[in-house]
Protein backbone atom coordinates (compact mmCIF):
# COMPACT_ATOMS: atom_id res chain seq x y z
CA UNK A 1 0.00 0.00 0.00
CA UNK A 2 1.70 3.52 -1.37
CA UNK A 3 -1.33 5.27 -1.60
CA UNK A 4 -1.42 8.89 0.52
CA UNK A 5 -3.68 9.05 3.23
CA UNK A 6 -5.36 12.76 3.45
CA UNK A 7 -6.53 13.57 7.22
CA UNK A 8 -8.72 16.35 7.73
CA UNK A 9 -9.94 17.37 11.30
CA UNK A 10 -13.12 18.37 11.89
CA UNK A 11 -13.30 18.77 15.34
CA UNK A 12 -10.21 19.07 17.74
CA UNK A 13 -10.36 18.92 22.12
CA UNK A 14 -8.01 17.67 24.51
CA UNK A 15 -10.22 14.35 24.81
CA UNK A 16 -12.37 13.99 21.77
CA UNK A 17 -11.95 14.56 18.32
CA UNK A 18 -13.94 14.42 15.12
CA UNK A 19 -11.45 13.76 11.52
CA UNK A 20 -11.98 12.99 8.11
CA UNK A 21 -9.57 10.33 6.44
CA UNK A 22 -9.62 9.53 2.61
CA UNK A 23 -7.82 6.76 0.82
CA UNK A 24 -8.56 4.03 3.19
CA UNK A 25 -9.84 0.65 3.08
CA UNK A 26 -12.41 -0.67 5.26
CA UNK A 27 -10.02 -2.98 6.89
CA UNK A 28 -7.44 -0.74 7.64
CA UNK A 29 -10.10 2.09 8.52
CA UNK A 30 -10.72 -0.66 11.35
CA UNK A 31 -7.10 -2.00 12.30
CA UNK A 32 -6.57 1.76 13.40
CA UNK A 33 -9.82 1.48 15.70
CA UNK A 34 -9.02 -1.57 17.37
CA UNK A 35 -5.02 -0.11 17.39
CA UNK A 36 -6.95 2.50 19.47
CA UNK A 37 -8.98 0.29 21.74
CA UNK A 38 -6.65 -2.40 22.42
CA UNK A 39 -2.66 -1.46 21.44
CA UNK A 40 -2.20 1.62 23.53
CA UNK A 41 -1.36 1.06 26.88
CA UNK A 42 -2.40 2.85 29.92
CA UNK A 43 -1.89 2.79 33.57
CA UNK A 44 -4.41 1.64 35.52
CA UNK A 45 -4.74 0.00 39.13
CA UNK A 46 -4.00 -3.60 39.46
CA UNK A 47 -3.09 -5.07 42.24
CA UNK A 48 -4.45 -3.51 46.09
CA UNK A 49 -3.16 -3.84 49.25
CA UNK A 50 -5.59 -2.89 52.34
CA UNK A 51 -4.48 -1.58 55.66
CA UNK A 52 -7.77 -0.94 56.65
CA UNK A 53 -10.91 -0.88 54.96
CA UNK A 54 -14.10 -0.68 57.56
CA UNK A 55 -16.52 1.23 54.70
CA UNK A 56 -19.86 -0.26 53.71
CA UNK A 57 -18.39 -1.76 51.06
CA UNK A 58 -15.97 -4.95 50.42
CA UNK A 59 -12.41 -4.73 49.44
CA UNK A 60 -13.01 -6.06 46.09
CA UNK A 61 -16.01 -3.73 45.32
CA UNK A 62 -13.63 -1.04 46.16
CA UNK A 63 -10.79 -2.79 44.23
CA UNK A 64 -13.01 -2.84 41.26
CA UNK A 65 -13.85 0.89 41.47
CA UNK A 66 -10.25 1.83 41.77
CA UNK A 67 -9.04 0.03 38.52
CA UNK A 68 -11.98 1.94 36.81
CA UNK A 69 -10.04 5.65 37.45
CA UNK A 70 -8.41 6.93 34.58
CA UNK A 71 -4.53 7.55 35.14
CA UNK A 72 -2.33 9.88 33.42
CA UNK A 73 -0.26 8.02 31.61
CA UNK A 74 3.21 9.51 29.66
CA UNK A 75 3.66 7.26 27.71
CA UNK A 76 7.54 8.28 26.56
CA UNK A 77 8.57 7.67 29.95
CA UNK A 78 7.43 4.17 30.94
CA UNK A 79 7.46 0.46 29.09
CA UNK A 80 4.79 -1.76 29.25
CA UNK A 81 4.59 -3.57 32.56
CA UNK A 82 5.97 -1.24 34.85
CA UNK A 83 4.26 -0.31 38.11
CA UNK A 84 3.39 2.67 40.17
CA UNK A 85 2.43 2.75 43.62
CA UNK A 86 -0.35 5.03 44.80
CA UNK A 87 -1.67 5.07 48.41
CA UNK A 88 -5.17 6.75 49.84
CA UNK A 89 -6.42 7.01 53.63
CA UNK A 90 -8.76 8.44 54.46
CA UNK A 91 -11.15 9.06 57.39
CA UNK A 92 -15.09 9.14 57.99
CA UNK A 93 -17.26 11.38 57.81
CA UNK A 94 -15.77 12.24 54.74
CA UNK A 95 -16.01 10.98 51.05
CA UNK A 96 -13.42 9.21 49.71
CA UNK A 97 -12.33 11.02 46.21
CA UNK A 98 -9.68 9.44 43.41
CA UNK A 99 -8.23 12.83 44.21
CA UNK A 100 -7.49 11.86 47.41
CA UNK A 101 -5.13 9.10 45.87
CA UNK A 102 -1.52 9.74 46.23
CA UNK A 103 1.16 8.54 43.83
CA UNK A 104 4.54 8.07 43.83
CA UNK A 105 5.26 9.25 40.42
CA UNK A 106 4.06 13.03 39.44
CA UNK A 107 3.59 12.41 36.43
CA UNK A 108 1.23 9.45 37.04
CA UNK A 109 -2.16 11.06 38.59
CA UNK A 110 -5.76 10.37 38.13
CA UNK A 111 -6.86 11.99 35.54
CA UNK A 112 -10.31 13.15 36.81
CA UNK A 113 -10.68 14.66 40.95
CA UNK A 114 -14.10 14.25 41.33
CA UNK A 115 -14.98 10.49 41.03
CA UNK A 116 -16.39 9.32 44.61
CA UNK A 117 -14.85 5.93 45.61
CA UNK A 118 -16.54 5.57 48.93
CA UNK A 119 -18.79 7.22 50.81
CA UNK A 120 -17.56 7.08 54.80
CA UNK A 121 -19.70 7.67 57.96
CA UNK A 122 -18.47 8.21 61.58
CA UNK A 123 -15.72 5.58 62.61
CA UNK A 124 -15.08 3.83 58.94
CA UNK A 125 -11.64 4.28 57.51
CA UNK A 126 -10.09 3.29 53.78
CA UNK A 127 -6.59 3.13 53.91
CA UNK A 128 -4.77 1.05 51.27
CA UNK A 129 -1.90 1.00 48.45
CA UNK A 130 -2.26 -0.09 45.34
CA UNK A 131 -0.17 -0.64 42.20
CA UNK A 132 -0.56 0.58 38.96
CA UNK A 133 0.50 -1.28 35.84
CA UNK A 134 0.82 -0.07 32.49
CA UNK A 135 -0.61 -2.67 29.92
CA UNK A 136 -2.29 -2.45 27.00
CA UNK A 137 -6.31 -3.11 26.30
CA UNK A 138 -5.85 -6.46 25.04
CA UNK A 139 -5.36 -7.27 28.87
CA UNK A 140 -8.06 -6.13 30.05
CA UNK A 141 -10.60 -3.43 29.40
CA UNK A 142 -9.63 -0.49 32.57
CA UNK A 143 -6.46 -0.48 30.00
CA UNK A 144 -8.16 1.37 27.07
CA UNK A 145 -7.42 4.48 26.59
CA UNK A 146 -9.76 4.93 24.11
CA UNK A 147 -13.27 5.35 24.86
CA UNK A 148 -16.32 4.97 21.96
CA UNK A 149 -13.83 5.12 19.31
CA UNK A 150 -16.04 4.50 15.90
CA UNK A 151 -16.17 5.25 12.44
CA UNK A 152 -18.34 5.28 9.42
CA UNK A 153 -18.26 6.00 6.17
CA UNK A 154 -18.32 9.57 4.87
CA UNK A 155 -21.76 10.05 3.37
CA UNK A 156 -22.32 12.63 0.52
CA UNK A 157 -25.44 14.09 -0.28
CA UNK A 158 -26.66 15.02 -3.82
CA UNK A 159 -29.63 16.57 -4.72
CA UNK A 160 -31.47 15.14 -7.18
CA UNK A 161 -34.62 17.36 -7.38
CA UNK A 162 -37.56 18.44 -5.73
CA UNK A 163 -39.67 16.82 -3.21
CA UNK A 164 -43.83 16.73 -4.10
CA UNK A 165 -45.32 20.16 -3.21
CA UNK A 166 -47.89 19.09 -0.73
CA UNK A 167 -46.42 16.09 1.32
CA UNK A 168 -44.94 16.13 4.15
CA UNK A 169 -41.30 15.50 4.49
CA UNK A 170 -40.43 12.54 6.72
CA UNK A 171 -37.16 13.58 9.03
CA UNK A 172 -33.73 12.77 7.18
CA UNK A 173 -31.39 11.30 10.23
CA UNK A 174 -27.68 11.95 9.48
CA UNK A 175 -25.24 11.69 12.26
CA UNK A 176 -21.10 13.02 11.96
CA UNK A 177 -20.28 14.44 8.90
CA UNK A 178 -21.53 14.78 5.40
CA UNK A 179 -20.00 15.94 2.24
CA UNK A 180 -21.68 18.35 0.14
CA UNK A 181 -22.31 18.59 -3.82
CA UNK A 182 -19.62 21.67 -3.79
CA UNK A 183 -17.17 19.11 -1.75
CA UNK A 184 -17.71 20.98 1.34
CA UNK A 185 -17.57 18.90 5.04
CA UNK A 186 -20.68 19.51 7.54
CA UNK A 187 -20.90 18.68 11.27
CA UNK A 188 -24.45 17.41 11.04
CA UNK A 189 -25.16 19.23 14.63
CA UNK A 190 -25.40 22.28 12.57
CA UNK A 191 -28.56 21.32 10.97
CA UNK A 192 -29.88 19.39 13.90
CA UNK A 193 -29.16 16.18 11.98
CA UNK A 194 -31.71 16.68 10.25
CA UNK A 195 -31.47 16.43 6.03
CA UNK A 196 -34.60 18.17 5.60
CA UNK A 197 -33.60 21.41 7.60
CA UNK A 198 -30.40 21.85 5.35
CA UNK A 199 -32.54 20.92 2.24
CA UNK A 200 -35.83 21.98 2.86
CA UNK A 201 -38.36 20.99 0.17
CA UNK A 202 -35.66 18.91 -1.70
CA UNK A 203 -35.34 15.35 -2.67
CA UNK A 204 -31.72 14.03 -1.88
CA UNK A 205 -29.92 11.27 -2.45
CA UNK A 206 -27.48 9.92 -0.32
CA UNK A 207 -24.58 8.09 -1.26
CA UNK A 208 -21.39 6.54 0.70
CA UNK A 209 -18.28 8.30 -0.56
CA UNK A 210 -15.67 5.13 -1.30
CA UNK A 211 -11.97 4.62 1.07
CA UNK A 212 -13.09 7.81 2.93
CA UNK A 213 -14.28 7.70 6.63
CA UNK A 214 -15.35 9.24 9.45
CA UNK A 215 -13.55 8.79 12.45
CA UNK A 216 -15.02 9.96 15.87
CA UNK A 217 -12.07 9.58 19.10
CA UNK A 218 -12.33 9.77 22.91
CA UNK A 219 -10.10 8.59 25.61
CA UNK A 220 -10.66 8.18 28.96
CA UNK A 221 -8.14 11.46 29.98
CA UNK A 222 -5.14 8.96 29.90
CA UNK A 223 -3.56 11.42 27.03
CA UNK A 224 -4.90 13.60 24.35
CA UNK A 225 -6.48 12.24 21.25
CA UNK A 226 -3.38 13.23 19.38
CA UNK A 227 -1.64 11.07 21.51
CA UNK A 228 -3.97 8.01 20.90
CA UNK A 229 -4.38 8.24 17.44
CA UNK A 230 -0.31 8.56 16.91
CA UNK A 231 0.13 5.65 18.96
CA UNK A 232 -2.21 3.72 17.33
CA UNK A 233 -1.14 3.94 14.30
CA UNK A 234 2.86 3.00 15.56
CA UNK A 235 1.78 0.19 16.86
CA UNK A 236 0.50 -0.83 13.08
CA UNK A 237 3.78 0.41 12.03
CA UNK A 238 5.45 -1.76 13.92
CA UNK A 239 3.62 -5.02 14.07
CA UNK A 240 3.57 -4.05 9.77
CA UNK A 241 7.82 -4.15 10.02
CA UNK A 242 7.96 -7.26 12.53
CA UNK A 243 5.87 -9.39 10.07
CA UNK A 244 7.80 -7.98 6.95
CA UNK A 245 11.08 -8.80 8.67
CA UNK A 246 10.25 -12.22 10.03
CA UNK A 247 8.29 -12.89 6.22
CA UNK A 248 11.63 -12.03 5.00
CA UNK A 249 13.84 -14.59 6.86
CA UNK B 1 -24.45 2.03 46.21
CA UNK B 2 -22.61 4.18 45.07
CA UNK B 3 -22.42 5.97 41.24
CA UNK B 4 -20.69 3.53 39.03
CA UNK B 5 -17.38 5.07 38.21
CA UNK B 6 -17.59 4.66 34.52
CA UNK B 7 -20.59 4.08 32.05
CA UNK B 8 -21.60 0.49 31.84
CA UNK B 9 -22.01 0.51 28.16
CA UNK B 10 -19.31 2.42 26.69
CA UNK B 11 -16.70 3.24 28.93
CA UNK B 12 -16.85 6.99 29.41
CA UNK B 13 -16.15 8.22 33.15
CA UNK B 14 -19.58 9.23 34.95
CA UNK B 15 -18.67 9.27 38.45
CA UNK B 16 -16.83 12.58 38.34
CA UNK B 17 -20.43 14.16 37.52
CA UNK B 18 -22.10 12.64 39.97
CA UNK B 19 -22.60 15.70 42.37
CA UNK B 20 -22.87 18.14 40.71
CA UNK B 21 -25.84 16.23 38.82
CA UNK B 22 -27.19 15.22 42.85
CA UNK B 23 -27.30 18.78 43.93
CA UNK B 24 -28.43 20.47 41.04
CA UNK B 25 -31.58 18.10 39.29
CA UNK B 26 -31.84 15.79 41.97
CA UNK B 27 -31.83 17.68 45.35
CA UNK B 28 -32.22 21.04 43.09
CA UNK B 29 -34.96 22.01 40.64
CA UNK B 30 -33.05 22.52 37.50
CA UNK B 31 -33.95 19.86 34.43
CA UNK B 32 -31.80 17.20 34.43
CA UNK B 33 -31.71 16.80 30.61
CA UNK B 34 -30.18 20.53 30.77
CA UNK B 35 -27.77 19.18 33.79
CA UNK B 36 -26.55 16.39 31.38
CA UNK B 37 -25.95 18.35 28.46
CA UNK B 38 -23.89 21.41 30.25
CA UNK B 39 -22.22 18.52 32.18
CA UNK B 40 -21.37 17.39 28.54
CA UNK B 41 -22.83 13.28 29.02
CA UNK B 42 -23.90 13.20 25.52
CA UNK B 43 -24.92 9.67 24.91
CA UNK B 44 -28.32 7.97 26.14
CA UNK B 45 -26.05 5.15 27.62
CA UNK B 46 -24.23 7.33 29.94
CA UNK B 47 -27.55 9.81 30.73
CA UNK B 48 -28.94 6.74 32.23
CA UNK B 49 -26.57 5.98 34.33
CA UNK B 50 -26.64 8.99 35.95
CA UNK B 51 -30.49 9.70 36.01
CA UNK B 52 -31.45 5.92 37.50
CA UNK B 53 -28.96 6.05 39.70
CA UNK B 54 -29.74 6.12 44.11
CA UNK B 55 -27.09 6.41 46.49
CA UNK B 56 -27.51 3.40 48.81
CA UNK B 57 -24.99 4.34 51.37
CA UNK B 58 -26.91 5.94 53.96
CA UNK B 59 -29.20 2.78 53.55
CA UNK B 60 -27.04 0.00 54.38
CA UNK B 61 -24.44 1.84 56.88
CA UNK B 62 -26.37 0.89 60.25
CA UNK B 63 -25.82 -2.58 59.29
CA UNK B 64 -22.22 -3.02 59.10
Amino acid sequence: MTNEFDVEIIERDDRSALFVVRGLTPAFANGIRRAMVADVPTFSIDTVRFVENSSVMFDEMIGLRLGLVPLTTPLDDFEVGETVTLALDVEGPATAYSGDIETSVPEVVPADENIPIIELKENQRLEFEADAVLESGKVHAKQQGGVAVGYRHLQRIEVVGDAPEFDEQEPNILRGVIETEDGELVVTDEFDNDLTQRYPGKEVEVVDVPDTFVFDVETDGSFTVDELVLRAIESIDARAAELEEKVSV
Amino acid sequence: MMIPVRCFTCGTVVGEHWEEFKARAKEGDEDPAEVLDELGVNRHCCRRMMVSHTDLVDVVSPYQ
